[in-house]
């Protein structure tokens, strides 16, 4: 018996003596503590991890984060969360938060080859400035650059594009995002002129038929999963089919899966568009008035490095991005030769169940709701890919009305809110606008109030080339901001370690945790997370939604929100701006990028009497404004009135989030449909209003091989991706005991048959080998993945097994998205004696 | 196997002896006092290893100057294990 | 190799202070150093099949789950783990039935069964594995705010 039931028995025996008396015992000796001290303060606050965008209630006593729970009045999520959300109170509490500034030191002072010391956030920053300066001034904007996130708060988005843009003059900034989501970002563009879903989640609760397109939702997006079980365990007639490369927790619950090849996934899709016209399932009257068609561009290389063989060979590797105008009969002669003959080859699902699928799509009756992730994002063919699910959507006219929805899941919490729409792509301006476009610059530049011509118009790196040209030496100023990209871009050890090394560079890394990328800065800079500051995010259904801060961050850590800003201080326009631009509105003389950027009348427009005096907010009285309203009412006039609107910044303070366009007060669940988009034309029906002529490109692609495939010698296709307990590279969910002890590491999921060939068995450990890299990790034949033969999986959140010194560095030549979903590996059991040698 | 024993009493007591109570009371192992001053009726707790000592250690209470009676409210005994 | 990891460690970042790392395969939080190298594969972790309840961070935390779950089967014919926890079988098995939360349907429904959302007990319900923690976890329990003097004693988390 321990003391704490001693002590609880005592006071028990206590309270049925003191009951028998009739007398009434000092509260401190009652059994169970009542009143004020049990009193938690209950906030909202969306989930930090994926894209799902649940949201949670959050309880804080004493300044801490006690407890959180399924918040019941979120739509997305009604009360539930996964694992992962409901340990959301602990991720804040690792006990190696960073809580200062460290910097790599040798007697006293910078040196890249020093060791990490704390310093203040001045020396910190001088350093900082002093190394920016010199690089600006020795080469000039296009070696500064900065890598992002999916996960910054929508105004550190917004504040970092005006500083890299117009501050520094660089478009050199790219999210982490570009990773995860380009190819379905730059579809939707192609497609409909406009980023982001016409659906939304309540598609759920009306879709007859589920078709996932690689996604397993089961683990990655467990409770929009939640919502599709509940339809189809709720509604007999309702099915699921699952495509995939393996089995896994999500094919457990479908009512069919189709495991194809690596890369087939093209074949199958273009198979069902020639199955719809084969069979006169083409909705022609939609097709006629909604629909032109266009052929790609064919041959594009793989956006490996242009002096690559692959790259060489490739016709168009240039202009991947071109398609021409065609015709549905042109249209229809591509797809004509995937035949279920063809496409059976080419994936090895049997035809029968190619032709079920096929009728799924083509049956008018079943309402089709087809889901996609990193399948088809993380793809040599990306694009492609999104543009053929498109595609069958719009040939049978299921699109925009509720259960029939091409539909693109997001992994990260603000990859849509942050990096889509405000622009933090190399290439774009907040609400779908581009850098090359001049119009948009200018618009830019007046909502800015920043003299014109200011804004850069070349394209900058997008995240794979920002690493080769750090490595090359042409990137050499480099800030990375809530990410962990040493462990999760492509090649590292080839093309991203060596430029953090690179003695001609100096990168900055902001984080919470010493994480790996961290480790290999020359600053590190300790940021503030999730409910230390006040944020807004944008989930993958169009849906914004913000919270207040609830905690203070640990010592000196302060958010990136602070960081921006108070670097910007360190600049004026007369060291930063061309001559030329000072010359023509000598106003902008002589102020700091802060002024002109943030107190700029617009920004620094609402004082500090507007913030709810119930919580801190200590951005806001560091720069004695409210900048968070600043920021976002600003960031929101850009698209008001452009089909992108957002409601009063109060309002999603108020509200569980809201599905743009939120117009007089009314989100849009359904766009370019009338009656639920109002800019779509009365009496139309439906119009794709992101085009000029109002009508969705459909574009015809081949089936094309992917970059890498395996050999003789590097026999296995290699997949990466996530496990349900830990999130991405794993620096928050490795730091909460629980999840960690439900998943503690790495492991090689592999079919016993392969193992057996190779004379391995469950927990052996061996080398996982590619051309560029390899990693010791341990093999697993059971559990819940289960592999096909000659397909091997392995999860990449584990810092001490870095697949991404296996993957291959190549991407969608248009989305510029790496393809971490294969590449081709060889497994061989790891020598005991070199293993031995490593421990030294 | 070692035993714990929690039992309560109630002790009725002569208003102006109750300081001297509670400092006997105090002085009595595994006693303690939980309250009860204001009305005379003192409420105390026994932690014990047997039955015997409850009974040992109520006589003696009984037996203090200014204590009328003292009565025996509750009583729970568990075997104490090991943890881990 | 333990000793000497840790102290390189503090070598490089002097103001982590000792006893923040307390696990050999710290590199999982941090990579190897230098990062080019290549470390081994620590053992695959045992399953934690005590069957002991272990204490919840909050009321709100769904319990980890204190067996193994091996071949459980949870698909479109069967849910293995409701063989023991529905309230019809929790007699026999003496496992805790599932929470009165789980008869509710997305719309606030009670339902006479598990509803159909909560069908996946594994997106929240978790086994554990017998593994060290990376880092110690500073999370406070919102008891030892309210009554700091009757904490129990509690597995280190």
């Amino acid at each position: 018996m321990d003391l704490t039931r001693r002590t609880l028995l005592k006071t028990q025996a206590a309270a049925a003596a003191a009951a028998a008396a009739g007398v009434s015992l000092p509260a401190d000796a009652q059994n169970i503590p009542t009143g004020e001290e049990i009193q938690l303060q209950w906030s909202k606050a969306p989930c930090r991890f994926c894209g799902t965008g649940c949201g949670v209630m959050v309880a804080v006593k004493d300044g801490r984060v006690v407890a959180t729970h399924g918040d019941m009045q979120a739509e997305v999520n009604r009360g539930l969360n996964c694992v992962k959300g409901y340990f959301l109170s602990k991720i804040m509490y690792g006990t190696d938060r960073l809580t200062q500034p460290l910097m790599r030191m040798k007697n006293g002072q910078f040196d890249k080859d020093g060791e990490f010391q704390p310093v203040s956030w001045d020396q910190a920053f001088d350093e900082m400035a002093r190394q920016f300066k010199r690089v600006l001034k020795e080469k000039g904007p296009e070696a500064v650059g900065m890598f992002g996130s999916g996960q910054w708060t929508i105004w550190e988005g917004y504040a970092a594009s005006k500083l890299m843009r117009a501050g520094f003059r660089t478009n050199n900034l790219d999210p982490n995002a570009r990773h995860c989501m380009a190819s379905a970002a730059v579809t939707f563009i192609r497609t409909f002129g406009m980023d982001e879903p016409m659906g939304c989640y309540d598609d759920f609760e009306h879709a007859d038929a589920f078709v996932l397109w690689g996604p397993n939702m089961a683990e990655m997006h467990p409770i929009l999963w939640t919502r599709v079980t509940d339809r189809r365990l709720s509604q007999p007639h309702v099915k699921i089919v699952t495509l995939s490369t393996y089995e896994h927790r999500t094919t457990d619950l479908s009512d069919m899966a189709l495991i194809f090849k690596p890369n087939s996934d093209l074949a199958i899709m273009n198979y069902i568009a020639n199955y719809l016209i084969q069979n006169n399932a083409v909705n022609r009257e939609f097709v006629e008035k909604h629909c032109n068609f266009r052929l790609a561009n064919t041959d594009i290389g793989y956006g490996l490095r242009s002096d690559h063989v692959l790259e060489q060979r490739a016709q168009h590797a240039n202009d991947a991005q071109v398609s021409h105008a065609a015709s549905f009969e042109d249209y229809a002669k591509l797809m004509s030769q995937y035949t279920v003959e063809k496409a059976s080859e080419l994936s090895g699902v049997p035809a029968e169940r190619l032709e079920a699928l096929a009728r799924l799509y083509a049956d008018p009756k079943t309402k089709v709701m087809s889901l996609w992730t990193m399948g088809f994002n993380q793809h040599v063919r990306g694009v492609w890919a999104n543009h053929m699910v498109y595609n069958l959507h719009l040939l049978t006219g299921k699109i925009s009305e509720p259960g029939n929805s091409p539909f693109s899941l997001t992994g990260q919490p603000s990859a849509c809110g942050t990096a889509r729409e405000v622009g933090t792509f190399s290439h774009r301006l907040p609400a779908d606008m581009q850098v090359n476009n001049p119009e948009h610059r200018k618009h830019a530049e007046e909502i800015w109030k920043l003299p014109h011509g200011l804004l850069p118009e070349k394209v900058g790196y997008h995240a794979v080339q920002q690493d080769r040209m750090l490595k090359d030496g042409k990137l050499n100023a480099y800030w990375i901001m809530c990410n962990n990209n040493l462990q999760t871009a492509p090649n590292t050890n080839n093309e991203t370690y060596p430029g953090y090394r690179n003695p001609a560079n100096f990168v900055v890394v902001s984080d919470a945790y010493p994480t790996v990328t961290a480790m290999a800065a020359d600053l590190i800079l300790p940021a503030a997370m999730w409910v230390e500051k006040e944020g807004a995010y944008g989930n993958a259904e169009r849906r914004t939604h913000f919270w207040h801060q609830l905690v203070n961050a640990p010592g000196d850590a302060r958010s990136d929100l602070w960081q921006l800003m108070e670097f910007s201080k360190r600049f004026t326009t007369d060291e930063v701006w061309p001559k030329e631009i000072l010359d023509a509105d000598p106003g902008y003389r002589g102020k700091t990028l802060y002024d002109v950027l943030y107190a700029n009348g617009e920004v620094n427009k609402f004082p500090l009497s507007e913030i709810d005096p119930a919580y801190e907010n200590r951005e806001a009285k560091a720069f004695g404004f409210y900048v968070q309203k600043g920021l976002f009412e600003e960031y929101a006039s850009f698209g008001r009135g452009h089909g992108h609107d957002l409601a009063p910044f109060e309002t999603y303070h108020q509200v569980r989030g809201l599905r743009w366009p939120v117009v007089n007060g009314q989100e849009t669940r359904w766009r370019y449909r009338e009656g639920h988009d109002p800019y779509v034309e009365k009496g139309s029906g439906l119009q794709f209003y992101g085009n000029p002529d109002k009508k969705a490109n459909v574009i015809g692609a081949p089936y094309e091989p992917p970059a890498e495939a395996p050999d003789g010698e590097y026999d296995l296709w290699l997949v990466t991706g996530r496990v349900l307990e830990h999130w991405h590279s794993g620096s928050m969910t490795l730091r909460v005991p629980e999840l960690y002890r439900a998943f503690p590491g790495a492991i090689l999921f592999m079919h016993p048959d392969d193992a057996a060939k190779r004379n391995l068995r469950r927990g052996q450990e061996v080398r996982l080998v590619s051309r560029r890299g390899e990693i010791r990790t341990r093999v697993e034949t059971r559990g819940r993945n289960r592999m096909p033969p000659g397909v091997v999986f392995v999860p990449f959140f584990d810092a001490s097994q870095l697949i991404n010194k296996v993957t291959l560095d190549a991407t969608d030549p248009i989305s510029k998205q790496t393809d971490f979903k294969k590449c081709a590996v060889k497994v061989v059991a790891a020598n005991v004696a070199d293993a031995g040698s490593t421990q030294q | 196997m070692s035993e714990c024993h929690i039992s309560s009493l109630v002790v009725h007591s002569l208003p102006d002896r109750i300081p001297a109570i509670v400092e006997h009371l105090g002085r009595i192992q595994g006693a303690e006092v939980h309250g009860g001053q204001e009305a005379g009726k003192l409420i105390v707790t026994l932690e014990t290893e047997t039955e015997g000592q409850i009974v040992e250690r109520l006589n003696a209470i009984q037996l203090l100057d200014g204590v009328l009676a003292a009565t025996l409210v509750f009583h729970h005994f568990e075997p104490v294990q090991e943890r881990e | 190799m333990k000793h000497g990891a840790f102290a390189f460690l503090l070598s490089v970042v002097p103001c982590l202070t000792a006893g923040v790392l307390f696990a050999q395969d710290a590199p999982r939080l941090r990579g190897p150093e230098p990062f080019t190298k290549e470390v081994p594969a620590p053992p695959m972790q045992r399953q934690v099949t005590d069957d002991v309840r272990v204490m919840r961070n909050y009321p709100d935390q769904p319990p980890v789950i204190p067996h193994s779950i091996e071949g459980y089967a949870v698909d479109l014919n069967a849910n293995k783990c409701m063989s023991c926890h529905a309230r019809k079988f929790t007699e026999q098995s003496q496992a805790p039935m599932i929470s009165v939360t789980h008869y509710q349907d997305r719309a606030g429904n009670t339902l006479g069964g598990l509803a159909p959302r909560r069908y996946v007990c594994v997106s929240c319900h978790v086994p554990q594995t017998t593994a060290t923690p990376l880092v110690e976890n500073r999370f406070t329990d919102m008891d030892a705010l309210t009554e700091p003097e009757r904490q129990p004693e509690r597995r280190r988390r």
